[in-house]
């Protein structure tokens, strides 16, 4: 079985197939013999044969974009996203376009839009405030993501906003 | 003197109504818990002996309303009231309106909370009782006194300055202003948030001590004029003003000057006739100098490193002063700590996203174990959404350890086995932080994390290392293929360590 991968922004190439009663897996053309185990459905425990049987434990978790995997290990956390198949439209393609041209702020979680500081029109600056949305008793100031000219302003003071909710758009 | 409670209700949630609940266990007292909508299942609700439901998510509409919890009280024949820190823990009206229900309130008297709670007031308290404050304005600036006049006592007291809130706490309605033509929009955004996260708009002007560290004495006084100080905590890793690492001892505070800042907080205690628990608060400058900054009229968050280096338990203390005993700990012994503790807040915030809340459904949990661990939480498990309502502390992790380095290490080793998956925490943030060679020398003060955070200009704390990449590949590949094929992991799916651990420790 193929799979094309991006490990935090790093396209990947790896094969993986029974052997032996181990996994062989080859990414990006080096080969490794992996015996794996399933601690729960999305907990696996790892022993790598290559450098003397070294072991860890991996976690997986969705992150709630389409596509996306979040990789718990003791070092800290990776993103991965299988490019194969239906989730190939995350690709660097979709990404490049959207740094160059307009982009949206979302909201990053579930709040109330306190106030609007800008109104369709403004230039703004990289990092210059946005909007104030209170969550958890704190008020958060978003942030312009680049310089440019705010296009439009898709929410009003006082409106509840959901995680992911376009509130700015800047061009 | 000594009365006897059969039954407390404690006005509170998440894991701070946990560890009172606990407490009462231990000292053979019913438990009454209360509950907002999204609170139905939460673990203080199933721990307590009685639960009621209280209203809506909003604070304002169940956890601070006292007229539903005076009714809780009533309804199941409580006869004390323990209400935690947060929520109504320092509002004298709780206080009073328990005594007047002739309730025990588990804190200090309502008189106390008033004055206390007023910082000019606790001010000029502290300077009464010989103690150095920072200087700063006498009066609380209501919201009638004009801009203009704000910006001339600005002036007087000389920038930089702090804009805080009279009625506040935790770093909300706190604002640093370094010049004059940066006041008029500080002063709106704190009065702002004064009046929302306290309903009183009126602020005070402190002149801001650079690089200071924040030390505070942990009290506790009795009912016959008894004050025991206890060793310091160093809390000088802030964020936004928001303690998240907190240790005991400070790594700078010789025996002599503990001495000098333990009798500076029981003689401020002592002047206004304090009983229960308190915590006060100084700042410690380049020089050594120490300045009162406030008192907490409540037990703290960072309250187990006191418990773990002096063997004492805070909220039993709590309770039986409560009830009239006397405090009968030795005082020397509370002001020499043995070994050093250290605790993280984990919040649910994402580091990567300048700490913003990250609400939502844990999908997988392990908490860590093992010794010199002690962790305090709202009992966030697999399948438990975090509430957007509250505040986002997941977790209170503590470490104990005989030395300040070992018990950074097992910090870090803790930190490790914490497996927290589904929402974004900011165990990233601490895995970096204890890393960080000043923070491990001590050299740190409360504009730390700041400096840190800007030096590190927006780097990842996510980030792993490339062999890491690599395993994350094998994993997602893994699951990939097993999904196809369900067979193949099959029986041979063997425990991890971790869970033949866990099992091993739970049949000891």
């Amino acid at each position: 079985m193929q799979l094309q991968i991006d490990v935090n922004g790093r396209p990947r190439t790896v094969d993986i197939e029974r052997k032996d009663g181990l996994y062989r897996v080859v990414i990006d053309g080096v080969e490794r013999m992996v015996d794996a185990a399933a601690v729960d459905g999305s907990t696996f425990s790892l022993i790598c044969l290559a450098d003397g049987r070294s072991s860890q434990e991996v976690g997986l978790s969705p992150t709630g974009l389409p596509g996306e995997i979040a990789v718990h290990m003791p070092s800290g956390v990776a993103s991965v996203r299988v490019l194969t198949g239906a989730a190939s439209r995350f690709g660097r393609g979709a990404g490049a376009a959207q740094a160059a041209g307009t982009q949206q702020v979302l909201a990053p979680m579930p709040g109330k839009v306190v106030k609007v500081l800008v109104k369709p029109g403004d230039e703004v600056k990289a990092r210059q405030g946005l909007i104030v949305v209170e969550a958890m008793k704190m008020e958060n100031e978003l942030r312009s993501p680049k310089d440019g000219r705010v296009r439009e302003v898709l929410v009003a003071e006082g409106a509840s906003v959901e995680a992911g909710r376009p509130l700015v758009v800047v061009e | 003197m000594h009365h006897t409670l059969t039954k407390v209700l404690v006005a509170n949630r998440g894991e701070i109504a946990v560890r009172i609940i606990r407490a009462c266990r231990e000292m053979n007292l019913r438990t009454v818990a209360v509950y907002s909508e999204c609170d139905r299942t939460a673990l203080h609700v199933r721990y307590a002996d009685e639960a009621y439901a209280i209203g809506a998510n909003a604070p304002r509409e169940s956890y601070l309303r006292i007229d539903k919890l005076l009714d809780v009280a009533r309804q199941s024949g409580a006869d004390a009231v323990h209400p935690g820190y947060g929520f109504l823990a320092e509002n004298a009206g709780f206080a009073r309106a328990c005594r007047d229900a002739g309730l025990t309130f588990i804190g200090p008297s309502p008189e106390a909370i008033d004055l206390m709670g007023s910082k000019t007031a606790a001010r000029a308290e502290a300077m009464a009782a010989g103690v150095p404050v920072v200087p700063g304005t006498k009066d609380p600036l209501g919201p009638d006194v004009a801009d203009a006049e704000v910006a001339r006592i600005a002036d007087e007291v000389g920038y930089p300055i702090l804009i805080k809130a009279v009625a506040g706490g935790g770093g909300k309605g706190m604002r640093t202003v370094t010049q004059a033509a940066d006041l008029p929009g500080a002063l709106r955004a704190a009065r702002s948030e004064a009046l929302s996260s306290f309903g009183d708009p009126a602020i005070y002007v402190e002149r801001r001590i650079m690089r200071p560290r924040h030390i505070e004495i942990q009290l506790l006084g009795d009912h016959h004029g008894t004050v025991v100080p206890f060793v310091e905590r160093e809390c000088s890793i802030q964020r936004r003003h928001q303690k998240v690492v907190e240790e005991s001892p400070s790594p700078v505070v010789t025996p002599e000057l503990r001495r000098r800042m333990a009798g500076a907080a029981a003689a401020v205690a002592r002047r206004v006739g304090y009983s229960n628990a308190g915590t006060i608060e100084f700042l410690l400058d380049e020089s050594g100098e120490f300045f009162f900054l406030e008192m907490n009229t409540r037990l703290q968050v960072e309250h187990p490193i006191t418990e773990l280096v002096t063997s004492t338990d805070l909220v039993h203390w709590q309770i039986r002063i409560a009830r009239g005993e006397r405090l009968d700990l030795d005082p020397g012994r509370m002001l020499s700590p043995v070994g050093h503790a250290i605790e993280c807040r984990i919040y649910a915030e994402d580091p990567d996203h300048d700490f913003l809340p990250s609400p939502g459904l844990v999908t997988a949990l392990r908490a860590p174990a093992g010794p010199g661990i002690r962790r305090d939480d709202g009992g966030a498990v697999a399948g438990v959404v975090v509430p957007v309502f509250y505040d986002p502390l997941l977790a209170k992790l503590a470490t104990w350890a005989e030395t300040r380095s070992m018990a950074i290490a097992r910090m870090a080793r803790a930190l490790d086995e914490y497996d927290v998956r589904g929402i974004k925490t900011t165990i990233p943030f601490f895995r970096w932080l204890l890393a960080d060679p000043d923070f491990l020398a001590g050299r740190i003060d409360t504009t730390f994390i700041d400096h840190a955070l800007a030096a590190r200009n927006g780097r990842p704390f996510l980030e792993v290392p490339e062999d890491a990449e690599d395993v994350a590949a094998v994993a997602v590949a893994l699951q990939a293929f097993t999904r196809k094929a369900p067979a193949a992991p099959g029986p041979a799916a063997p425990d991890s360590r971790w869970q033949r651990a866990a099992r091993t420790e739970a049949l000891r």
